[in-house]
């Protein structure tokens, strides 16, 4: 548990995505970092079929987290969160009625996984339907769970390894309440990876080559 | 009322009174009637006393009771037949008052001779004798006859007691088959196969996994001979366990020196404990409770052995037939091994070459081997039961909250035991060894270095993988002074955590020398120390403090500590370095004016400089008088003090 930070890192020029991952890979070796294994964050969608009026149907956004292999969060863009246990997928199911699942809008993140001392870093492939979209770096600063107290701290050791590509503190941070004791849990990190998915599937729509 | 004229009646009492005379003018003269008086004299003089009348005249009392005093004719004429004619209304008082005369007049006289005695007197009257004498034999016989059904009837109740008395008696001696049976029944389980009566003793129903059957069969002991006696322990029951469950085991645990070869592994050490054979128990329960203990070594072992071949270590097990040798730490061996003696072999197969000490067995870890392995069977029986509520997962209760609560790995990790039960019992062994270790190093140097004194404290709660024992260094008679070197030592599994009472954190490893090291220079810290708590008691100054000074030699165990100390009055100044190895170095500093010779020097004219402090000497320290260390500084301070 401590401070997460999902960024999106661009595509170096002339380079490919796997290129530009190897090459985070290996600033991070020489970092000092220490590569533990790999995590999967994968998002699946499904409209809600209760509205019949012309309103858009809201969204249900339901994602997996390695970090949390036996749990299920399920949220509304900007709405509430729920976290479940892994049965909440058979549950879906049976809410076919009022879910429907749109298959081709999942979204998935693979990579591998460092840990430096007591931050850990993932630097994972966005891919849609097995094209690669983009490339994911999430910085977690294990120790502290309030975010206003280390946001510098990891700011600086996002700059030692991403440069210039470094983000401003993420929106779900600053929408905390000041003052008042609001520890930033699972429910952040996967709420910064979903805004992340939409900005990468809105980015495919006029046709950019991400590649 | 009906309508009618009224009718007028009028009475008239009739004329009662009798006329006497009628006058010449009409006016009749009557006679006066009689008063009540006379007429009750002119009635009384009718009565007859002289006649007296035995005739029962009941019914003739009930009349003249309601006639009224005026009417004296009627009744004559009404009469019934028991009425005599001559009999008139007085008739019954006349006899009740003739009667009562009479009595009157006996009783009189009878009054009269007890008193008097002049005619007549009162003499007793002699009682007859009462009809038929019995005779005394007929008595005698008649008594004996009721004793005699009395006593029969004792008797029979008597009897009737002593045979059921009796047959107890004969039936505990006896017994029978099949109260035995139901008292095995009670305790151990049986079922009917055929005509055979079979049990299981092994753990399977409490969640066991070892393919062992534990069936072992109920026979009837008939092998009895009823003319000779019955013997003490006779029991008509009789139990066969199977014959690799013979006997008894246990698993000993012993830590010992690493044998110097290897040679001598595989032998079967066998250690006899007396049984136990308490009078009460049944020789079959005995039975049956030694073979389930044999089974159960047997599966502990089969599990341990198990692990040591399937699991990777630095330092591999090594598993040679009844015996597991591992090494917990380097020069230390570890040894687990299955002592099973089967009843049949006599105790010249008792000697084992290694002659281990009957302490070497380290029982505490027995017991937790017994207790981990049933934990591990509740654990397996309760994984097959169903969850509450129905809904939720198989598996521990706790995962079930890993999912709504997002718990990330490590913390399902930590509710995941992944410990088998031989890494466990190493583990238990390491630490068991680490602090007992611990404890003979403490009380060496205890026992060997006197000055600075070394109290340990051990805690009374500990856990299986950690203790924890507080360290005091004081010097005798100065305990509420000196008292800045407190150290709380936790010994874990394979390290010693010690932490100092200025905050310090230090870990040490299993070895021993490390923390001998350790306390010694901790022991030559305190006396430094305890001349600067002294110092501040005597009102003498502190000039300079350090833990670890860089001068003079070097030392290997630690560091060297130094203080320098100033008099109240400022000409003596007293320095102490004291090191682990090197000892305490004492030297005192005099006031220019007390040395004999001083270099005359031109620039130092003024007499005011000699009161400075000088040249500094060595202080014999061995010479000194007191018994320890810090005595011997407040003498030197006392001394060093001018009385005003």
């Amino acid at each position: 548990m401590g401070v997460a930070c999902v960024c999106q890192v661009p595509v170096a020029e002339g380079k490919s995505v796997q290129q530009t991952v190897d090459l985070l890979h290996k600033k991070l070796e020489q970092l000092g970092a220490v590569k533990q294994g790999s995590f999967c964050v994968d998002c699946e969608t499904y409209h809600a079929t209760g509205n019949v009026s012309g309103q858009p149907s809201k969204l249900l956004y339901v994602m997996h987290n390695s970090e949390t292999p036996l749990s299920c969060l399920a949220l509304f863009e900007g709405g509430p969160c729920l976290v479940a246990d892994a049965n909440f997928d058979v549950l879906m199911v049976k809410l076919k009625s009022h879910f429907q699942n749109a298959k081709g809008h999942k979204v998935e993140c693979r990579g591998s996984r460092f840990r430096y001392c007591d931050f850990l870093i993932k630097v994972g492939t966005v891919t849609m339907s097995s094209s690669a979209r983009g490339i994911s770096v999430e910085v977690e600063y294990c120790p502290c769970v309030v975010p206003g107290d280390c946001w510098n701290l990891m700011k600086e050791f996002m700059q030692s390894f991403l440069g210039t590509s470094v983000p401003e503190l993420p929106s779900v941070f600053a929408a905390k309440p000041e003052g008042l004791f609001a520890p930033a849990d699972c429910v952040d990190t996967v709420t910064q990876y979903l805004e992340l998915f939409n900005k990468l599937r809105k980015l495919q729509i006029p046709g950019s080559n991400v590649r | 009322m009906s309508g009618g004229p009224a009718v007028r009646v009028s009475i008239e009492s009739s004329c009662e009174k009798q006329v006497q005379e009628v006058a010449l003018d009409g006016t009749e003269t009557y006679v006066p009637p009689l008063s009540m008086s006379q007429n009750l004299a002119k009635l009384a003089q009718r009565i007859d006393f002289s006649q007296g009348s035995d005739s029962e005249e009941d019914s003739a009392e009930g009349e003249p009771r309601d006639r009224e005093w005026g009417k004296q004719e009627q009744e004559e004429e009404e009469g019934t037949v028991k009425f005599q004619p001559s009999l008139w209304p007085w008739d019954s008082v006349r006899n009740n008052l003739r009667s009562a005369l009479t009595e009157m007049c006996v009783l009189y006289d009878v009054l009269s001779v007890v008193k008097e005695k002049k005619y007549m007197a009162l003499d007793p009257v002699s009682q007859d004798p009462t009809a038929g004498k019995t005779p005394q034999v007929f008595q005698l016989i008649s008594k004996k006859k009721s004793l005699a059904i009395a006593a029969q009837l004792l008797l029979k109740g008597g009897e009737k007691l002593t045979k059921s008395v009796a047959e107890n008696q004969e039936n505990r001696r006896q017994r029978d088959f099949n109260s035995e049976l139901l008292r095995l029944r009670s305790q151990w389980k049986l079922r009917k196969v055929g005509d055979k009566i079979l049990g299981d003793l092994s753990y399977r129903s409490a969640g066991s996994l070892f393919p062992h059957h534990g069936a072992f069969e109920v026979i009837k002991n008939t092998d009895i001979d009823l003319d000779k006696k019955i013997p003490e322990d006779y029991c008509p029951l009789d139990v066969l366990i199977p014959s690799d469950l013979d006997g008894s085991a246990y698993i000993k645990v012993s830590i010992q020196k690493q044998a110097p070869d290897i040679g001598d592994l595989g032998t079967v050490n066998l250690f006899r404990r007396p049984q136990k054979n308490k009078g009460s128990t049944q020789p079959w329960h005995v039975k049956l409770e030694a073979a389930q203990n044999v089974l159960l070594c047997k599966e502990i072992f089969a599990q341990l052995s198990r692990e040591a071949v399937q699991i990777k270590s630095q330092i591999p097990h090594i598993v040679v037939k009844n015996q597991i040798i591992s090494q917990p730490f380097p020069g230390l061996q570890l040894s687990i091994s299955l002592c099973h003696s089967t009843s049949g072999e006599k105790k010249s197969s008792r000697a084992s070459p290694e002659k281990s000490k009957p302490d070497n067995h380290l029982y505490v870890l027995e017991h937790n081997l017994h207790q981990m392995m049933r934990e591990f069977h509740k654990q397996q029986l309760s994984s097959v039961v169903m969850p509450h509520p129905a809904t939720a997962p198989f598996g521990h209760k706790r995962l079930r909250l890993a999912g709504p609560l997002a718990y990330d790995k490590t913390e399902i990790s930590n509710l995941q035991q992944s410990e088998g039960l031989l890494e466990k019992i190493i583990k238990q062994a390491k630490h068991i060894f680490l602090r007992s270790r611990t404890a003979r190093t403490i009380d060496s140097l205890a026992s060997r270095i006197e000055d600075p004194q070394i109290q340990a404290h051990w805690s009374n709660i500990n856990d299986v993988y950690e203790s924890s024992v507080k360290v005091l260094i004081t010097s005798q008679g100065y305990e509420q002074i000196c008292k800045s070197i407190q150290l709380q030592l936790n010994i874990g599994v394979e390290q010693i955590r010690v932490v100092h009472r200025d905050g310090r954190v230090i870990t040490l490893s299993h070895q021993e020398q490390e923390l001998q090291d350790f306390l010694l220079s901790q022991m030559s810290q305190h006396q430094v120390h305890a001349v600067q708590q002294l110092a501040k008691v005597m009102g003498w100054h502190v000039l300079s403090f350090s833990n670890h000074v860089g001068l003079g030699p070097v030392e290997s165990i630690g560091n060297a500590s130094a203080v320098t100390v100033a008099s109240p009055n400022g000409e003596y100044a007293i320095s102490v370095r004291n090191g682990p190895e090197s000892g305490c170095k004492v030297l005192v500093q005099f006031p220019r004016s007390q040395i004999k010779e001083l270099p005359k020097s031109d620039i130092i004219q003024d007499a005011k400089w000699s009161h400075l402090r000088g040249p500094y000497k060595e202080v014999h320290w061995s010479k000194m008088e007191g018994r320890n260390f810090v005595y011997k500084m407040e003498l030197l301070m006392a001394a060093l003090t001018p009385c005003p």
